[in-house]
C-alpha cells in the first residue's frame, strides 16, 4: 500500500504538491470536459462564513473565472463536513469532488486549463513561494485573530460558526473548533504572539507582496495566475470585512498597489458576470461595512 | 554593541558548528554580517530543559526565534540585505516560507519521527549532551513535540495515519529542493556574489541534512542529486565557518592527521610483530621438525628470497 502511494506521488510530481489518493483519481477523469453544473460549495454567505474561509472561497471563485470555468456558488450549513479534507469550499464537478485551492488547480491543469504553463522554472518556484507566503502569514494572522484574540471568537466567531445549529451543539461545536485552532497555533509557535505581533506580520506580508507586485496589473505581468486569485481572496475579504477593530484593513489599505490590484481583478473577472458575485452581498472596498 | 553578545545554542558536530538548526541560521547570518558573537553552547547545562535555543543573551533583554534574532542584528546595523532591491527582499521572505511550510516538515520527519534515524543518531546526540537524568526526558519530549506539529499542520483529514501524511510531506519537501536548486541555478548565493539573510536561512535547513550520517535518508538522497545545493552548503562552511576561531574544522583535520599518523605507527608496528613472529615460528622446534622434511627445498626457497628483495 506504501509502495502504490508513492507511486502516485512520483507520477504527480511535476502537477506539484497533492493528496496522492485524490490526484489518482483526477487523472482518470481528465478526459471529461467541464460540466455546466459544476457548483462550489461554502458555508452561509450571510450568518455563518468566517473570514478565513471566504477568502479561501473567494480564491477559488476568482480562480475559476479567470479560467473561464462557469461555477455555481452554492451555500450550506454543513459544506464543512461535506468537504472530503474538512476544508472549504470545495467543488462538484461531474462526480468529482475536490477542496483547497492547491488540489482545484491541479484538478483543473489536468483538464487541460492551466494559467501558470507560460511560466519558466523559476518563476513558478516564485510563484510557489510566494504563495506559501500568504497561506504561512496572512492565513495563519487570520486564524489567529479569529479564534485565539478573546474579543473578537466571544463577539464573533463564536457566534458565527455556530448559528445553524441549536443548543446544546452550537457551544459544543464552537469551542471544539477553537480549540483544535489554538493547538495548531501552540504547534507553529503563533501562541505566544501578541495581537500586534500578529498585524506586524501582516503588514510585512503586505508589504512583500506590494513590492513584488510592483506597477504591474499582474504578479507575473500580463496574465493572471493562481497566485493573483489566493492574493485577491484574502485581501478583498480582509477590506471589506469588519472585526471587531479595523486595524487588519488599515494595514492593507497602506499600499495602494494592492488596493487597485483588488478592484482590477474586481472589475475585471466579477462586475460583468452574474449580479449575485461578491460584489452584491458584500459592500464595495471604498465602505466596508458588513458586518463579518 | 560594545560587550560582545553571547548566543546561547545547542553545540556542534559533523563539521558543523552547531546542529540545530535555528541556531544555525543565526550564527550563518552573523558571520556572513560581521557581527561577533560570543557562543554559548547549552550542552550539559539544565537549561536544555527550560531555554529556549537559539537565544540572543542582551544586557536587559532575550531575544529568541532566529527571525526576530536577525531583525534585531539588522537594527545593530548588522545588515547583509542592504544591497538588497525591495523585490530581492520580498522574494527572501517568501522563500523563507516556503522552507518552513514545506521543507522543515519533512526535516522534523527525518530527524525525529523516522525511527532508524532517531534511535541512532538524534537520540543518542542529544542523550550525550545532557545532564543526567535529563537525557531520557528530553529527547523524547522534543520528538513528541516534532511529531505532534507535523500531524497538526499537515496530518489533516484524510490523511489520518502517519504513513500517508509521511507521503506527502516527503513529496513536498522533494518538491522545495528541487525549487530551490533551480532558483539557485550556478549561482554562489541566492542574490548574487555576497551572501544574505536568505542564504543563511537555507543553510541553517540544509546543511544538517547534508552533514549527518542518517542510515536512512530519502531526503538525503535526493539532496545529493542536486549538486547546486550540496555546493551551497559546502561553500558556506569553507568560507565561514573553517578560518575562523570556531575551531572544528582545523581541529577537524588535525585529529584527521593525528589519527592518520598513528594508523600508520599502528600498522608499522603490527607489520614489526609479525615479522617477529615469523622468526620465532620459523625458528620454533615444531616448525624445524616438519622443516627438515622438506627442509632442502625450503632453504633453496629461503636463499632466493632472502636474495631477490635484496
Amino acid at each position: 500500500m506504501p509502495n502504490c502511494l508513492f507511486l502516485c506521488a512520483t507520477l504527480v510530481h511535476y502537477a506539484g504538491p497533492s493528496y496522492s489518493n485524490y490526484t489518482f483519481h483526477l487523472f482518470h477523469s481528465a478526459a471529461e470536459p467541464w460540466p455546466e453544473n459544476a457548483a462550489l460549495y461554502q458555508p452561509l454567505k450571510d450568518d455563518q462564513i468566517l473570514l478565513s474561509d471566504h477568502a479561501s472561497s473567494l480564491a477559488v471563485q476568482a480562480y475559476l473565472r479567470m479560467c473561464n470555468l462557469p461555477v455555481q456558488v452554492v451555500c450550506r450549513a454543513n459544506a464543512e463536513y461535506m468537504s472530503p479534507s474538512g476544508k472549504v469550499p470545495f467543488i462538484h464537478v461531474g462526480n468529482q469532488v475536490v477542496s483547497e485551492l492547491g488540489p482545484i488547480v491541479q484538478f483543473i491543469k489536468a483538464k487541460g486549463h492551466s494559467l501558470s504553463d507560460g511560466l519558466d522554472e523559476v518563476q513558478k518556484a516564485e510563484m510557489k513561494a510566494y504563495m506559501e507566503l500568504v497561506n504561512n502569514m496572512l492565513l495563519t494572522a487570520e486564524l489567529y485573530i479569529q479564534w485565539c484574540d478573546e474579543n473578537t471568537a466571544k463577539e464573533i466567531t463564536r457566534p458565527r460558526f455556530s448559528s445553524p445549529y441549536t443548543w446544546p451543539l452550537n457551544h459544543v461545536l464552537a469551542y471544539q473548533k477553537q480549540w483544535e485552532v489554538r493547538r495548531k497555533m501552540k504547534a507553529i509557535g503563533w501562541a505566544g504572539k501578541t495581537l500586534d505581533q500578529v498585524y506586524e506580520d501582516v503588514s510585512q506580508c503586505c508589504q512583500a507582496l506590494s513590492q513584488r507586485l510592483g506597477t504591474q496589473p499582474y504578479f507575473f505581468n500580463k496574465q493572471p495566475t493562481e497566485l493573483d486569485a489566493l492574493v485577491f481572496g484574502h485581501l478583498f475579504t480582509i477590506l471589506t470585512t469588519q472585526l471587531t477593530s479595523d486595524e487588519l484593513g488599515e494595514k492593507v489599505k497602506n499600499y495602494s498597489n494592492l488596493l487597485s490590484f483588488c478592484r482590477r481583478i474586481e472589475q475585471n473577472y466579477f462586475e460583468d458576470h452574474d449580479k449575485d458575485s461578491i460584489t452584491s452581498s458584500t459592500s464595495r472596498l471604498s465602505k466596508g461595512s458588513f458586518l463579518m | 554593541m560594545a560587550t560582545p553578545m553571547e548566543l546561547s545554542c545547542w553545540g556542534g558536530d559533523w563539521g558543523l558548528p552547531s546542529i540545530h538548526t535555528e541556531s544555525l541560521i543565526v550564527m550563518a547570518y552573523a558571520k556572513f554580517s560581521g557581527a561577533e558573537l560570543k557562543i554559548q553552547t547549552i550542552d550539559w547545562t539544565w537549561k536544555t530543559l527550560t531555554g529556549t535555543v537559539p537565544a540572543l543573551n542582551l544586557e536587559d533583554a532575550v531575544v529568541t526565534k532566529p527571525v526576530h534574532i536577525v531583525n534585531y542584528l539588522r537594527k545593530q546595523k548588522y545588515n547583509v540585505d542592504y544591497d538588497l532591491t525591495a523585490k530581492q527582499g520580498a522574494d527572501t521572505l517568501a522563500y523563507i516560507a516556503l522552507l518552513e511550510e514545506k521543507l522543515h516538515p519533512a526535516l522534523l520527519h527525518t530527524f525525529w519521527v523516522d525511527a532508524e534515524n532517531y534511535s541512532n543518531v538524534t537520540r543518542p546526540w542529544f542523550a550525550s549532551r545532557t545532564p543526567f537524568p535529563l537525557n531520557f526526558y528530553l529527547p523524547c519530549r522534543q520528538a513528541s513535540a516534532a511529531l505532534n506539529r507535523i500531524l497538526l499542520t499537515k496530518g489533516e483529514p484524510p490523511l489520518h495515519s502517519i504513513t500517508e501524511v509521511e507521503a506527502k510531506i516527503y513529496s513536498d519537501a522533494k518538491e522545495c529542493l528541487n525549487l530551490l536548486s533551480h532558483r539557485l541555478g550556478t549561482s554562489q548565493y541566492f542574490f548574487g556574489n555576497k551572501p544574505t539573510s536568505l542564504d543563511a536561512f537555507v543553510f541553517g535547513f540544509l546543511a544538517p541534512l547534508h552533514k549527518a550520517h542518517l542510515p536512512s535518508g530519502q531526503l538525503q538522497q535526493h539532496l545529493k542529486q542536486l549538486p547546486s545545493l550540496a555546493n551551497f552548503c559546502d561553500n558556506i562552511i569553507s568560507t565561514y565557518f573553517v578560518q575562523n576561531g570556531l575551531g572544528l574544522s582545523p581541529a577537524g583535520q588535525d585529529t584527521v592527521d593525528a589519527n592518520l599518523q598513528k594508523l600508520t605507527q599502528l600498522v608499522n608496528k603490527e607489520s614489526n610483530l609479525i615479522e617477529k613472529m615469523d622468526d620465532n615460528l620459523r625458528s620454533s622446534p615444531q616448525h624445524r621438525a616438519r622443516r627438515s622434511t622438506n627442509s632442502n627445498a625450503s632453504l633453496v626457497a629461503e636463499e632466493s628470497s632472502s636474495s631477490t628483495p635484496a
